[in-house]
């Protein structure tokens, strides 16, 4: 990265929110054309990307626990009953 | 006095079909916010009450998966946090680090796809315990960020904060799991420290 150009710099330091898709359309149009040609920073991105990523689908649980939806849904009965009116 | 839940059933009908069906992913957010199973249970059974208690006031049309994670999140913080006593500081890189885990995972190997193959080794409970680690004001926005692929406006509207707050934790959070994950990756001899 000590090698990077100012271009460089400035498209690395909106990557995050390039990544999150937080830019507005100019600025992120700016970044696009500037990966498309700088193999260096398109590395960064998609190792982020990747990360990203990676992070959701490790972080997720698939499963709930057996019962949980009916212990919930009890929940709400008797809370019906308790709290009406 | 205000309609609720209870004593509309139209209203409950609406619960059932739009608010139930988001209980996994719930779930998941409260497990790794309370970081174990029987407390994360409590935190989505008492999620679910207080938000159907307050169905009424939800104005259809929003977004109901924010209001939902604001419920979980006041939750969490009101019941939880007296209970999990915890540095609310994070120990990152500091800023001159920005590629930490890039930088480190690049000179392991010549292979242009190493980095990501390491990580992918990693297992899913070491990369949740590595989420887990992080103290909660870095680890909500990263969970809502990464996880649950919340913008950051709607994040600053469930954690009730400025936007530019959720960016600065959410980077140093992410900063800070990185570090987490290169630990792990180095524990588990995936990479040579």
């Amino acid at each position: 990265m000590d090698d990077c150009g100012p271009e460089c710099q400035e498209a690395l330091r909106e990557l995050e929110r390039f990544l999150d898709r937080e830019l507005d359309d100019v600025v992120r149009t700016k970044v696009e054309r500037h990966l498309s040609g700088c193999g260096t920073c398109t590395d960064r991105l998609e190792f982020r990307v990747h990360l990203k990523a990676l992070i959701q689908t490790k972080c997720s649980e698939r499963e709930l626990p057996a019962g949980l939806e009916e212990r919930v849904r009890r929940v709400l009965s008797t809370s019906e009953a308790g709290e009406s009116g | 006095m205000a309609q609720t839940a209870q004593d509309d059933p139209a209203l409950r009908e609406r619960f059932e079909r739009d608010v139930l069906p988001l209980l996994p992913s719930l779930y998941g957010a409260a497990l790794r916010l309370t970081r174990n199973p029987a407390d994360a249970e409590d935190l989505v059974q008492e999620t679910y009450l207080r938000a159907y208690r307050g169905f009424a006031g939800f104005r259809e049309g929003t977004n109901l998966k924010a209001w939902l994670y604001r419920i979980l999140t006041n939750s969490f913080i009101n019941t939880y946090r007296k209970k999990q006593r915890e540095p609310q500081t994070v120990e990152g890189p500091d800023d001159a680090d920005e590629w930490y885990l890039f930088d480190r995972l690049g000179s392991q190997s010549v292979e242009g796809s190493a980095e990501d193959e390491v990580l992918e080794r990693i297992p899913d409970a070491a990369v949740k315990t590595a989420l887990e680690s992080l103290p909660e004001n870095f680890r909500i926005p990263v969970l809502l960020a990464d996880v649950e692929g919340f913008s950051y406006k709607e994040i600053a509207e469930i954690m009730e904060t400025p936007i530019g707050t959720v960016m600065s934790r959410l980077h140093r959070g992410r900063k800070a799991l990185e570090r987490a994950l290169w630990e792990t990756a180095k524990e588990r001899g995936l990479v040579d420290g």
